[in-house]
């Protein structure tokens, strides 16, 4: 059989337009598509999504069920605190109204600490006699399972309205952001063992660099959390500023900068922190800057600016870059062999901005988890 | 399906102040930075905790 001479218009019946079967062949699948496209997509996207919130569910309840292990573990409990943990669990902030913006940050910081207190203190409740060091790992842990429970509960609460609604465009959003949504889910996940077991995170390697050059020193507590020390170097004076390790705490820098300012106004201020690495950027790489150098919601950052900006202090900044998941989880040994490096390009920076007889403070940001000084 | 899975090992490292000697081993519990740990195997000086990090190994 010759295979090369086969008519394709003849073997479709093109030339016939009068086929009454190829002509159903090709429109009924058009009619169907332009009536129902969009349902079948929502019923393609459905199934990948589901999936997605499956795992998000699965995340939600391990943390969960580790929290409640944990704290039955390690700080026995007189009473089962699992009806204690889920209220916890479902425990939301309501952000302050911001059509005037003027004095929100304040604001802001006057809510967050409030629910950081009320929590720790409720937590302690569980079992006074736990030492500080497991109470702020319960905390992350809590905040961990927290924030887990809510991405799923919101995720759930789109899918589940475009759903009822049978509304395509209503899941577009979701199927786009939903891979970045599990990505800062599982590194969550990821990061419960490096707390439990009192690792030092990748988001540690500020306080990592300063609290070595903290050692054998005098530390005083300058702020809730976090503690100063100071140091000579070629000359200059060092203030030295950390969270108070090895506990699970970024501390207060914004309070303690205020606090040092108000005694003693340093030259420059050095901040050292962890900074989100973009995509193709190679991890563990050092880069530096001008400008405060610190994350979270931003008042701690607003404040050290404002205070920097009154007083005319410049702000140099040397940052670790790594992903979400580096940050968070156990510290890579890239990142760990990068901390003398930060240390030198310290002392240089320091020798390159300031003369000997001048002051410099320095601040290691980031959480202290497993860092002391 | 093809993705492989991948654990993290946590390893400490302890250096010697004296000679700078470093040994790696696996993490343990109770472990913490800049802690001291033992005698150093080659003089008598004592070693602290250098590093606690993690490694991934592809299964």
């Amino acid at each position: 059989m010759d295979f090369t001479n086969i008519d394709f218009d003849q073997l479709f019946g093109l030339n016939d337009e009068t086929n009454p079967i190829m002509m159903l062949i090709w429109i009924v699948p058009i009619i169907i598509f332009v009536f129902y496209g969009q349902r079948i997509q929502l019923a393609i996207t459905s199934g990948e999504i589901k999936k997605g919130i499956k795992k998000l569910e699965d995340y939600k309840t391990q943390s969960r069920n580790e929290l409640i292990d944990y704290i039955k573990k390690n700080m026995n409990p007189k009473d089962d605190p699992t009806k204690k943990i889920d209220r916890f669990l479902d425990y939301f902030t309501i952000m302050p109204v911001d059509m005037d913006p003027n004095g929100i940050v304040s604001k802001v910081r006057h809510i967050v600490r409030a629910r950081e207190d009320y929590s720790r203190e409720h937590v302690k409740l569980l079992s006074p006699q736990t030492s500080d060091l497991e109470l702020t790992k319960i905390q992350t842990l809590l905040e961990i399972a927290t924030s887990l429970q809510m991405i799923y509960k919101v995720i759930n609460h789109l899918y589940l309205t475009a759903k009822k609604q049978n509304n395509y465009p209503l899941i577009l959003p979701l199927q786009m952001i939903l891979p970045f949504i599990l990505e800062e889910a599982e590194a969550m996940h990821k990061a419960i063992p490096a707390f439990k077991m009192g690792q030092p995170i990748g988001d540690g390697i500020g306080p990592m660099v300063v609290g070595k050059m903290m050692l054998d020193t005098k530390k005083e507590s300058i702020a809730f959390q976090t503690v100063l020390s100071e140091i000579q170097y070629d000359g200059r004076k060092l203030f030295l500023l950390k969270a108070e390790g090895p506990g699970s705490t970024v501390g207060r820098p914004g309070d303690a900068v205020e606090s040092i300012i108000s005694k003693n106004k340093p030259d420059i201020i050095i901040m050292v922190d962890a900074a989100l690495k973009m995509e193709g950027e190679e991890s563990a790489t050092i880069a530096q800057g001008f400008g405060a150098a610190i994350g979270g919601i931003g008042t701690e950052r607003f404040q050290i600016e404002d205070i920097a900006t009154k007083n005319n202090i410049p702000i140099f900044a040397i940052v670790i870059k790594q992903s979400v998941k580096e940050a968070i989880t156990l510290m890579t040994k890239e990142i760990a062999d990068k901390a003398d490096n930060v240390r030198l390009q310290i002392y240089e920076m320091i020798h390159d901005n300031t003369k000997s007889g001048q002051s410099v403070l320095l601040i290691g940001v980031g959480n202290t988890m497993g860092v002391p000084q | 399906m093809f993705t492989k899975e991948k654990t993290i090992f946590a390893y400490t490292v302890e250096k010697c102040n004296k000679c700078n000697l470093e040994r790696k081993r696996k993490f343990q519990i109770g472990d913490v930075l800049f802690t001291e740990t033992s005698k150093c195997d080659s003089c008598n000086g004592i070693t602290v905790i250098e590093k606690i990090f993690g490694e991934t190994i592809g299964k």
